[in-house]
């Protein structure tokens, strides 16, 4: 391995980590200095319920109507957030265990869930395009974060099985990407996963405490 | 069905009207002195004095509904002008929610500023900007919540909506009807500014023709009398175009021999609060009906059939009011519930023997914790129940709430987006409508009326009234 590619994996891996980690610290004080109203109603529901099930939703296509009729949509999303979180795990497995991806199966199923992902990715970019309602309310970033993430899934999939002597570049290319996520997520909307737990906080906590969900009151 | 088609662009660009604000000054209205009704200034720098109230009123829950938004599209496939207009882009709620978000990003998101053009970030410079986010703001959305529900990060695009109103409200750039109504609660304590002669004259003129209908002399519509088991709440709607609503309910409370009151002040449930995103205006309204349950020493509150009074009276009155609740307050729904059950009244179901179907009101179902509730007593009230579809928390709004029935400029689109509605009651054959508050009687009668459906709007009251069985 070249020193170039070593110090791509590791040094300037760790430091766009932390660029990253300091950002949202940052991110999380200022969104804490947001004042939090005090609910004083008497409750009818559980707020603590409300929140479990605001934050499980992710987890129940049934429970929204906009998935619940386009469950291919919901399909889409599990295999590109999969994608997400193997691609994110490859980029420490690979300097820190590489013998994970000496094994052929487990190659083959990253490059797989990575390829599925990269196809979703494809289909979403396709309807951003091609809908006059998502091409109205599209940023420059998610253009740009759409595409890089295709990229990302595209170089993990050509990288994964993690060997450098057949040539560097799709590695250079993929710990690139990497860093320059690191760098650009905390400004782009690809930190919502920051935001998921809050908004889905407050309203949980909201909903539960009135009944809308999580109702502590039978009928006769 | 109707097919008119209407622009939205002339929505957008209609003009501020300030002729009631004018007049206002004029009258040297109380409120308008005291500085709790504001008015547009035209000298003033009102693009800036919107980032600075922006900054002073944002929560953290709106904070994070601002930053979470992934624009994935799916709350158009919630939102009934998205529905309607399937190729009117801008109909989308997270376009709409973008209009506040882009200033938010721009002047109070610090990442948002490190690169502007990338996340579409930028404030107003003009009063023609501020008020064509006025008829976004308050013309093309119901605040009905469905897209809340719908989207995947749990971002309450209304609450965003009402955050903007509140904001425009404050600066005067609000439509008429809202400026009026809020002007006649804040100068009477109820939103139709009836006077305490004409609320006490109704109730004495319900009560004689329900004392005659009834035959019975005793029949009584209290006010002011302490200790009772609740306090009664009524929307203004009902002294002053429906007092049938009072009748039937003071006719039911007397079947149950329940001891309730009104109060002479503080009587009004309703809150325009809620729909101007005013929270002085909210807070103010609220409290005086609390206040009127204590000082009357009423065991509990009870509001009447109104889906945003509820709302605004059960759930965000006490904190627009920061008011800790110190007495329970409940839905007419409820007493109801309990009256049925306790054997209190008894009812006949082959009384109302039209097919009825069950409106939801989006603010009891989507913002406060009634669904089965009413369904309750309409399936033991009721020959033939139907539901409609959607039903439940996922119905569609009347197209009527949030107050877009008192802005009568945004009524051609209003009415253009009710095919939704007009289908779902279409397809379910009722010959009645039944629901649980009285903006959607309203609501729902004008499309009804436009789309030529034929159906009668009731409420549950009128049913109960209706199949009542003279105790023995």
């Amino acid at each position: 391995m070249s020193r170039t590619l070593s110090v791509l994996e590791n040094e300037v891996q760790i430091v766009a980590l932390v660029f990253m980690a300091t950002v949202y610290v940052l991110r999380l004080f200022w969104l804490f200095r947001f004042r939090s109203a005090p609910e004083r109603t008497y409750p009818a529901g559980s707020a603590a319920a409300g929140v479990g099930w605001s934050m499980m939703n992710v987890a129940m296509p049934w429970a929204m109507e906009s998935t619940r009729k386009k469950p291919f949509f919901y399909v889409q999303f599990v295999l590109f957030h999969v994608g997400v979180v193997l691609a994110i795990t490859a980029t420490f497995i690979i300097p820190y265990w590489p013998q994970v991806f000496e094994r052929a199966p487990v190659v083959r199923g990253f490059q797989l869930a990575l390829g599925a992902a990269f196809a979703v990715g494809l289909l979403r970019l396709y309807r951003r395009l091609t809908t006059p309602a998502l091409r109205l309310i599209s940023t420059a970033d998610d253009y740009l974060s759409l595409s890089l993430m295709i990229l990302f899934f595209l170089a993990g999939v050509v990288a994964m099985p993690n060997r450098p002597a057949d040539g560097e570049w799709p590695l250079i290319a993929f710990f690139g990407l990497t860093a320059f996520f690191l760098v650009y997520v905390p400004f782009s909307k690809i930190c919502h996963y920051l935001y998921y737990p809050f908004t889905r906080f407050y309203f949980g906590r909201m909903q539960g405490h009135r009944g809308v969900v999580a109702k502590n009151r039978r009928l006769p | 069905m109707s097919d008119e088609r209407i622009d939205v662009n002339d929505v957008l660009k209609l003009p501020l009207q300030t002729t009631s604000q004018a007049k206002a000054v004029a009258d040297k209205v109380p409120s308008l002195e005291q500085g709790r009704l504001t008015v547009f200034d035209p000298a003033a720098d009102n693009p800036e004095k919107l980032v600075r109230l922006m900054r002073e009123r944002l929560t953290r829950a709106l904070a994070v509904s601002l930053t979470g938004c992934v624009h994935c599209g799916l709350c158009a496939e919630a939102c009934h002008y998205a529905l309607t207009r399937p190729d009117d882009p801008a109909m989308t709620p997270a376009h709409k929610a973008d209009q506040i978000r882009r200033i938010f990003k721009r002047r109070i998101d610090w990442t948002g500023r490190v690169l502007p053009s990338l996340v579409h970030a930028g404030a107003p410079q003009t009063v023609d900007e501020l008020n064509e986010l006025k008829n976004m703001v308050f013309g093309t959305c119901s605040a009905c919540r469905r897209c809340t529900y719908n989207c995947p990060m749990g971002v309450d695009n209304a609450a965003l909506i009402r955050f903007a109103r509140g904001i425009l409200t404050e600066l005067g750039i609000v439509p008429e009807g809202v400026f009026n109504v809020s002007r006649d609660q804040w100068e009477t304590g109820n939103q139709m500014g009836v006077s305490e002669t004409d609320y006490l004259e109704t109730l004495d003129w319900v009560k004689e023709d329900l004392q005659a209908e009834l035959g019975n002399p005793d029949i009584e519509i209290p006010v002011d009398r302490e200790n009772c088991d609740f306090m009664y709440s009524l929307n203004p709607r009902e002294i002053k175009f429906d007092p049938r609503s009072v009748s039937n309910a003071a006719k039911v409370f007397a079947a149950a021999g329940e001891s309730w009151t009104l109060p002479s002040f503080g009587w009004d449930q309703t809150n325009f609060g809620l729909f101007s995103g005013d929270d002085k205006l909210g807070g103010y309204v609220a409290r005086n009906l609390y206040e009127a349950a204590v000082k009357l020493k009423a065991k509990r509150i009870v509001i009447s059939e109104c889906g945003h009074g509820y709302r605004s009276s059960r759930w965000e009155g006490y904190n627009w009011a920061k008011y800790d609740q110190d007495l329970p307050s409940e839905s007419v729904i409820m007493t109801l519930i309990r009256y049925i059950h306790e054997g209190r009244i008894k009812v006949d179901p082959t009384k109302n023997a039209l097919p009825v179907t069950f409106h939801d009101s989006c603010n009891i179902a989507r913002s406060g914790d009634l669904v089965e509730e009413p369904r309750w007593i309409l399936k033991r009230v009721c020959a033939d129940f139907r539901e409609m579809e959607p039903h439940g928390r996922e119905n569609f709004c009347c197209t009527g709430g949030s107050g877009l029935l008192s802005m009568a400029e945004y009524r051609p689109l209003r009415l253009e987006v009710a095919k939704i509605k007009a289908e779902q009651l279409k397809a379910t054959g009722a010959k009645l409508v039944c629901t649980i508050c009285h903006n959607c009687v309203d609501g729902l009668n004008d499309v009804i009326k436009h789309y030529k459906l034929g159906m009668k709007v009731v409420q549950v009251l009128d049913l109960v009234a209706e199949a009542l069985v003279p105790n023995a």
